[in-house]
């Protein structure tokens, strides 16, 4: 069973690694979909460890988390996408090459760290805490590096999954009430970007994150003196 | 179960309200305010009454998931106080809000409506940051705790544009990122400090607090780090109180009153409950963390008030000052415990201090129109109660006796010793000379454009009646917690 863990933690740092280098916002959208639904697969899998099968508790958990991560949440994020009418990323602050080296780097640096950790308890795979910790990093890097609001709220997504793969990767339980509240919270954040962004792109005629900069605490006018 | 109730009446309101519709009269929502904020309160005042009872503690498969302590009695029940406070001032607010945009409307010719976000979903947000506060102040679990203040940003989010114009989207978009992320990092620090504790124990804080010497150091030392970032990102520490200025100054009064009094209090008892976990070999480290981001926010604050634009940032910088306080006195009181009371004095003056200035500020902008701290002038020959209170209430924030919070300041400033109390008393002073030039630029001469007849004008006069009697209650504290520090007889 393993090996079925190490396969697919691997296609999780390979979507997170996808999305520094894709421009087009539906190509994101459905990397963060596939990420989101292995996470969901990811407690099943494990609980075959122990031989005794998922309990059903286990597979409710894993079937909302699919269901949310996988269906749900893209389906806003590309209902915002065409409701604000942008399709690509372009001029990020950093190029896609650049972006792409970063992320090498930052995977790099994810796998040093996770070696002068002291382990403590089971842990489901050497290679749980520094994909998650990669994800987590990465995740940060885009909310910078972009300028469109959506994409912040992609690479915000991609940080909160790369959490919740540390949560399941380190076989942390803190019962299902948690989990549920994180999925809802996650959930009604999208929901609550998604209106917002929306709301951004007919005030400003644009989602440049970057461009909202018109509240400092020297007005424009002094600061021109 | 009384803590559950009190959690659930708000959200009942809130539905009452959402079911009314767009179609419903105001009356029906704002009543349901008031329903709610005033069942809220007598459920507070019931679960703080009962004490330990097993009443007040919610029980699910043998853990507790709510019940309260001490300090989050304390914060409880001041919350609920203040969000009853805003909920009557929202009453008569919002109809005279109306009928100024009406006015102006007319005056100018534009077609009325579509600047206000509606009040059928206005209200039950309003709700729902109450329900999401009580849930977050008391959780007695660590993870329902990060999904409580996590909610807090979600349903606050909306309430921020009330006005809707860019600078509040703006304003807006800016809370939710940097919250969120914050935020986000304090649930990495949770997942830290469970691994600290061992993969299957529970996340009950009283269950943790009790085998606190027992936890991991390395995880716990980089759990306290990313829950002081991610709780201190809420709480509006600086450098991660970013967010604040903006929010606070693009939100009506009312709702800046709530964010600026309720909500960065709910953050502080998360780091709170976070310093009561961590073992005996890291209390110094926490404490000198809480207290280089405690001297940065005064730094910061210190460095934004003086010459500041507009009041309400100045307002907002002054609540990034007072929680560096908190994290300051917070610290101090990891070391000698007698100083939780000084933390919890500080808590409750800043919070009513606080909800009167917004609440004054609110009306001021209401009169005048504007934010500017040059545009507002001779408040007291226009508006002389708002500039009373206003007046009256900065003097009180700044530490000038009889208020709270120079008992509290004063008992930090011995506890700190003569280099760093010194440095305290510099930076107490540039806040205080910051905010109280501004008040006079605005309170002092004579304003020819505005005179005390006209409509805004009369109408934000008689919106002064509750900032006073709070500010009244706030006077009576502030007179007993001097005369207690007279009778301790510490330093006479």
């Amino acid at each position: 069973m393993n090996d079925l863990i190490e396969i697919l933690l691997l296609c999780f740092l390979l979507c997170s690694f996808l999305l520094t280098c894709s421009s087009r916002l539906l190509h994101c959208i459905k990397l963060v979909a596939v990420q989101g639904i292995l996470l969901g697969l990811l407690p099943l899998v494990l609980s075959d460890v122990g031989n005794s099968g998922p309990g059903l508790g286990i597979l409710f958990l894993s079937i909302i988390n699919v269901v949310i991560k996988g269906a749900v949440l893209p389906y806003l994020l590309i209902r915002t996408m065409h409701q604000a009418q942008v399709r690509r990323e372009l001029e990020p602050m950093v190029g896609y090459a650049l972006s792409s080296l970063l992320a090498l780097l930052l995977i790099g640096g994810a796998f040093w760290f996770s070696r002068q950790l002291d382990g403590t308890g089971p842990v489901a795979s050497r290679l749980a805490a520094p994909v998650a910790f990669s994800t987590i990093l990465i995740g940060l890097f885009l909310i910078i590096s972009r300028r469109k609001a959506l994409t912040q709220v992609l690479g915000f997504l991609t940080f909160e999954n790369g959490i919740a793969l540390f949560g399941v990767g380190m076989m942390l339980e803190h019962g299902a009430i948690i989990e549920l509240g994180i999925l809802l919270d996650v959930f009604v954040l999208v929901f609550v970007m998604g209106i917002a962004v929306f709301q951004i792109s007919r005030e400003f005629q644009h989602i440049d994150a970057d461009r909202l900069n018109s509240l400092r605490d020297c007005p424009k006018e002094s600061a021109a003196e | 179960m009384i803590l559950l109730l009190a959690v659930i009446f708000p959200l009942l309101a809130a539905l009452a309200i959402l079911l009314g519709g767009c179609s419903a009269k105001p009356a029906w929502g704002r009543s349901w305010l008031l329903a709610g904020a005033f069942s809220h309160a007598l459920l507070c005042v019931l679960a703080v009454r009962l004490g330990g009872h097993a009443w007040t503690v919610l029980l699910f498969r043998t853990e507790e998931w709510l019940a309260l302590d001490r300090f989050s009695e304390l914060i409880l029940v001041l919350t609920s106080v203040l969000f009853l406070a805003v909920a009557l001032h929202l009453f008569f607010w919002l109809p005279a809000e109306y009928q100024l945009a009406k006015s102006k409307t007319a005056d100018t010719g534009k077609k009325p409506g579509g600047d206000f976000l509606p009040e059928f979903i206005f209200l039950p947000c309003l709700l729902g940051f109450l329900a999401t506060m009580t849930l977050a102040i008391s959780s007695a679990n660590l993870g329902l705790l990060w999904v409580a203040i996590e909610a807090t940003t979600l349903v606050s989010a909306p309430l921020i544009c009330f006005h809707r114009s860019p600078a509040s989207l703006e304003a807006m978009w800016k809370y939710l990122l940097i919250c969120s992320v914050g935020i986000g990092l304090a649930l990495l620090g949770t997942f830290f400090l469970a691994l600290a504790a061992g993969s299957h124990a529970s996340l009950n804080i009283w269950a943790l607090a009790a085998k606190a010497n027992a936890l991991n150091p390395q995880w716990c030392k980089a759990a306290f780090i990313l829950i002081l970032a991610g709780y201190g990102t809420k709480m509006g520490l600086a450098p991660f109180h970013t967010w604040l200025p903006d929010a606070h100054s693009e939100a009506p009064g009312a709702v800046s009153a709530l964010l600026s009094a309720a909500l960065l209090n709910c953050s502080f008892l998360g780091i709170l409950r976070f310093t009561q976990i961590m073992p005996q070999s890291l209390q110094v480290f926490c404490r000198t963390l809480l207290l280089v981001l405690g001297f940065f926010s005064l730094a910061v604050a210190a460095f934004f008030v003086i010459r500041q634009h507009d009041y309400k940032r100045m307002l907002a910088y002054s609540s990034v000052e007072h929680m560096g306080l908190l994290a300051l006195l917070w610290s101090c009181a990891l070391k000698d415990s007698t100083m939780q009371t000084a933390t919890m004095l500080h808590l409750i003056g800043h919070s009513l201090l606080k909800m009167v200035l917004f609440l004054v500020a609110g009306n001021i902008l209401l009169a005048y129109g504007t934010r500017s701290v040059t545009a507002v002038n001779g408040m007291f020959s226009t508006i002389s109660r708002n500039a009373f209170l206003f007046v009256t209430a900065l003097l009180l924030v700044c530490g000038t006796p009889p208020s709270p919070l120079f008992v509290s300041e004063l008992l930090l400033v011995c506890e700190l010793g003569p280099w760093l109390g010194g440095l305290l008393l510099v930076l107490l002073f540039l806040v205080s000379a910051g905010m109280l030039s501004t008040a006079l630029k605005m309170s002092m001469g004579t304003n020819p454009l505005f005179t005390a007849s006209a409509e805004p004008a009369r109408i934000a006069e008689t919106l002064c009646v509750l900032p006073a009697l709070s500010l009244l209650l706030l006077l009576l504290l502030g007179g007993m917690s001097c005369y207690w520090l007279s009778r301790m007889n510490l330093w006479w």
